[in-house]
């Protein structure tokens, strides 16, 4: 028992930071009671709706859920969003996002601002939510939504935007195409947290370490 | 005199019998299906009956009188030359208009104030007028409406539009006649009902008395190899190919994919250098305007040989083209009859058909299709229905344009072959679906695609009227990427299916050039240039496309002749020594045998099997066959097939003897394992594919527009399993699994495989190495998958493996 709750775990070493990366496909930093999220994409059901494509509105529950069983579980003091936290213009599911922070007070929220953020900063404002508008500092880790093209000397950069996943190959011609964390010598690209969202393949590389995401584990390949 | 008389004595014509009693019938105002051969002037047996109507009303109503629709606009073209020099020769006042994709927006305006006497069109066409404000008036003194080359759109959702189309004008005027024109299928009385609907009682079937000879004549290899592998054989029989092409007059060269089209149209050149100038090439990817140029060429007869999909397949009559010859399995024998149609048009002239096989297994097709011919055996074309996804965009349709009453929809559509058992519920679904977005619960909901006002239901937002009327015309068979070099110059479109396999850096051959795949984005493939010499060029095989039930059987039937020692064709003596060393290594199975081949390899452990049935029939079997056994264990499979049979290939070993003993191929319970199976593949996710762009969820944005939609784009696949998580019921994926169950399983085809398979004894055996009949199915790249093993578990293993090599 006591292994199996180890390895739900998966903690690894950005330099000096400890970070846990999470089944729930997020990222944990414990000496700062931080959660990273990535690529939400909140109100994108609805924006779809708007513009004559029925998707089913419920769908957009699932990652309110998700966010929200992540929240009780790791009982984080601050929430980081790396960006594309909402999917587009205005539409009535920001609503539901308000009332879900308005619900989670005790819990401090910053967004990184994403390319899919293009609401208006007035709403972020009312809401308390804090706006980075390029990146975020963090003792040794830079945080952004898009990967920084250049990592400052002596950091590792934390970002979202890319929805990676890896495919997997087997014996017998066989092959799985899962969600997973991309680590680069300085840079560790997170999974993409929507539901509704797609992936986008990664190849290995020389320096590149893959830890793919199933159902309740993260496992390093 | 009658205008038909005045016409054909002006071209020194002799009219043939079954254009005399169509016009007979025309005449005495029925509606009708004529099944003639192309080439002989059934454009003119319709086309003077409509004439006579017009001419001898005392009074002639202002506006459209006939609507003819045909599936290619490269027919509408041919068929408004033909109609515009008869009343140009007999100086009638009927005029003719052109109405298709390619219409120029001034033409449409002029159209729009006044309509033509006759206006040809296309399905998609049809649709888009009724889109417009006011189409009423537009049909409402339409007299009569031709459906040209009704064979091919039976079976197809564009048969569907028809379907609904008529349904709406038969509504507005219940006078309309109706009638169809087919090449012979299996199913000629259906395809009459289904074109006639209600009034098919007082319809009429003109049979034109003509049986065209056709002769058959495989092209084979110097030498047989016996280790045939998909697509390696065609090309080495370019050297044979072209004396053919030098012998004769003008010849058209059939391939299956535009991308055998490519390759042959490539090494034809390289081979003969000669030629250049004089051949050309002809696909549906290829721009309006180099196709128009092909088509002119041939006419004139300027052309030595075109190298063509199916493309050419319909209608459109070139004279000088006197040899066909068929590259690959034409996968069915009404469409190989149809193609050998397209040379020698004289009548009485004997078409000759050269069929060309890919690989050395395939040669015993041109056996089979010999052998079909003589006996007259016709594949049926399956009509589609309960197509909620047309419907749904038929509904958006009307509500564009003036808005409709449900009621009295509803009243029309259930009298169409397609909808006819469609009940008030499931249309309710429909305006639900197109009012609030489905079943909605949420009072925030936002969804205004269609709203109703006093009872009727229409479009006010202008933006989902333009996104409605830009997306019809996605009723296609598959989704198509748009190809551009990086720098943004557009090259043409290609199948996403064919795409979705390269990855970036590889190159391949499109347009006649070697291409580098750089990124796929957005329904965009970028690509650049490449001077690598050889692109890769994955085993085509046909395509999508499976072989039919009767060719199947035909085949089967050969192969047994073989073993008996009865027959003595060309095809099957030269086919003897693989047959042969299919023996040695293995067994060559007779009628009541069912041939499974188990072999070990590094790859780990392969099993095939050889129903000869068809490949969608083998995908279906085998992914119920995989079901089946993984009631043994926890495994995973990767499916490979082909027409002749399929591989089921597992890391572990694969317990086929436990399997067999405990009635594998058992015919119970096989509604229940079909269900399992699809759920448990990619099927139904890669069908809906289809259906999710009809029904106007996948959005492909604004051709040459600049409106953001980059915010509007999901994958099919998305919607697929938002739809399985939330609204079962959605009657959308509810038409996508039966769907699988009629067209892409086959479930009547493969109940009545097993069925046979039943009654056959098995043979197991344990080959050393794969067999003549193994290889070709191991060389096949495309894969379907199967697992019922945990994630978690797989990763692990495939980790180990990782760390291993």
């Amino acid at each position: 028992m006591m292994y199996e709750e180890q390895e739900t775990q998966m903690q690894i070493k950005l330099l000096n930071t400890v970070v846990e990366l999470l089944p729930e496909k997020a990222l944990f930093l414990p000496d700062t009671n931080t959660l990273v999220i990535a690529d939400i994409h909140f109100g994108k059901a609805m924006h779809f709706r708007k513009n004559g494509i029925s998707i089913p509105p419920q769908s957009a529950e699932r990652d309110y859920l998700r966010l929200n069983a992540l929240i009780e579980k790791k009982q984080p003091a601050r929430i980081i969003v790396l960006g594309d936290l909402f999917h587009s213009t205005h539409n009535s599911e920001w609503n539901l996002f308000c009332e879900f922070v308005a619900y989670r007070s005790g819990i401090r929220f910053m967004l990184v601002i994403g390319n899919h953020d293009i609401l208006d900063r007035s709403y972020y404002r009312k809401l308390c939510l804090e706006v980075v508008e390029n990146s975020l500092e963090i003792k040794d880790l830079i945080l952004s939504h898009e990967p920084l093209k250049k990592v400052p000397e002596g950091m590792v950069n934390v970002a979202g935007h890319i929805h990676p996943g890896f495919t997997l190959q087997g014996r017998g011609r066989q092959n799985i195409k899962l969600p997973c964390f991309y680590m680069l010598p300085n840079q560790l690209i997170l999974p993409a947290f929507g539901s509704l969202t797609g992936l986008y393949l990664l190849d290995r590389t020389m320096d590149s370490d893959i830890y793919v995401v199933t159902n309740d584990k993260v496992i390093e390949v | 005199m009658k205008a038909s008389k005045q016409w054909f004595e002006l071209q020194q014509w002799k009219a043939h019998s079954f254009q005399r009693e169509t016009w007979k019938q025309i005449a005495a105002g029925k509606s009708g299906l004529l099944n003639a051969p192309t080439g002989y002037g059934k454009t003119f047996a319709i086309w003077f009956g409509v004439l006579q109507h017009y001419l001898d009303q005392k009074k002639k109503p202002s506006g459209l009188h006939s609507l003819w629709i045909t599936p290619l606009r490269a027919l509408s073209k041919e068929i408004e030359n033909a109609a515009k020099k008869v009343s140009h020769d007999l100086s009638l006042d009927y005029t003719i208009g052109l109405r298709t994709g390619d219409t120029t927006l001034s033409e449409r305006a002029k159209q729009k104030k006044k309509m033509p006497q006759g206006l040809i069109t296309t399905p998609e066409s049809v649709h888009l007028l009724m889109a417009q404000k006011g189409y009423y008036d537009v049909f409402k003194n339409l007299q009569f409406v031709v459906v040209d080359e009704w064979h091919e759109l039976l079976g197809s959702k564009r048969g569907v539009q028809i379907e609904l189309a008529l349904s709406r004008l038969r509504a507005i005027n219940p006078d309309l006649k109706v009638w169809g024109i087919s090449a012979t299928i299996g199913n000629m009385e259906e395809a009459k009902e289904i074109l006639l609907g209600s009034e098919n009682e007082k319809g009429v079937m003109v049979r034109a008395d003509i049986k065209k000879k056709i002769v058959v004549e495989t092209v084979l290899p110097d030498t047989l190899e016996k280790f045939p592998w998909a697509g390696h054989l065609g090309l080495r029989l370019v050297d044979k190919v072209l004396p053919i092409i030098h012998a004769n007059k003008s010849t058209l060269l059939f391939t299956n994919t535009r991308f055998q089209a490519e390759t042959w149209y490539r090494h034809l050149l390289e081979t003969d250098p000669s030629l250049a100038g004089v051949l050309a090439l002809h696909h549906g990817s290829l721009g309006e305007e180099t196709r128009q140029w092909v088509e002119n060429a041939l006419h004139e007869g300027k052309l030595k040989a075109v190298v063509c999909t199916s493309s050419l397949d319909l209608g459109v009559d070139f004279r000088p083209v006197d040899t066909v010859i068929q590259i690959g399995s034409p996968k069915g024998i009404a469409r190989f009859m149809q193609r050998a149609g397209r040379s020698g048009h004289q009548p009485g002239a004997t078409s000759r058909i050269y069929f060309v096989p890919t690989h050395s297994l395939e040669i015993i097709e041109g056996s089979a299709m010999r052998y079909a011919i003589s006996n007259n055996k016709m594949e049926s074309r399956i009509p589609f229905i309960r197509s909620f996804d047309v419907l749904v965009q038929y509904l958006v349709t009307l509500a564009v344009s003036d808005g409709f009453e449900p009621k009295q929809i509803y009243n029309e559509i259930v009298k169409t072959h397609c909808y006819s058992s469609v009940t008030e519920a499931e249309f309710n679904w429909c305006l639900q679906f197109i009012t609030q977005g489905g079943k909605s619960l949420y009072a925030y909901d936002e969804f205004h695609k269609v709203v109703v006002e006093d009872g009727i239901y229409k479009v006010t937002n202008r933006k989902i009227a333009m996104q409605h009327r830009l997306s019809m015309g996605t009723i296609v068979s598959s989704t198509m990427l748009t190809v551009k070099f990086v720098s943004g110059k557009y090259l043409g479109s290609i199948e996403e299916w064919f795409l979705s396999r390269l990855k970036p850096g590889d190159v391949f051959w499109f347009a006649g050039k070697n291409l580098e795949l750089v990124r796929v984005k957005d329904m965009t493939a970028q690509v650049r240039p490449s001077k690598s010499k050889n692109g890769i060029i994955p085993s085509w095989e046909g395509g999508k496309m499976p072989l039919s039930s009767q060719l199947a059987a035909m085949i089967r039937e050969r192969l047994n002749e073989y073993y008996e020692g009865t027959g003595k064709d060309k095809e099957l003596s030269f086919l003897s020594p693989l047959l042969e060393e299919q023996k040695k290594r293995s067994v060559l199975p007779h009628e009541n045998e069912l041939l499974i081949e188990k072999i070990k390899t590094r790859e780990g452990c392969h099993v095939f099997v050889y129903p000869f049935e068809g490949r969608y029939v083998h995908e279906g079997m085998a992914a119920i066959m995989a079901n089946r056994i993984a009631l043994f264990k926890p495994i995973t499979f990767s499916i490979a097939m082909n027409d002749y049979g399929f591989e089921l290939l597992s890391d572990q070993d694969i317990p086929i003897e436990d399997a067999i003993d405990s009635d594998l191929f058992s015919s119970r319970h096989l509604v229940d394992d079909i269900t399992k199976s699809m759920n448990t593949t990619e099927m139904a996710r890669r069908r809906f594919r289809d259906i999710a762009a009809i029904a106007g969820l996948v959005f492909t944005g604004f051709p040459g527009k600049q409106i953001k939609t980059k915010h509007l784009q999901a994958s099919s696949k998305l919607f697929f399993s938002v739809f399985e998580d939330y609204e079962k019921d959605n009657l959308l994926l509810k038409e996508c699994y039966d769907e699988l169950y009629d067209f892409q399983l086959e479930v009547v085809r493969l109940r009545k495989a097993f069925e046979r398979i039943e009654k056959q004894k098995i043979v197991l055996k344990y080959p050393e190495r794969f067999s003549p009949f193994s290889f070709p199915i191991f060389t096949e790249r495309w894969r379907e998958k199967f697992s019922n093993e945990d994630i978690e578990a797989r990763v692990r293993k495939m980790k180990a493996q990782l760390e291993k090599d």
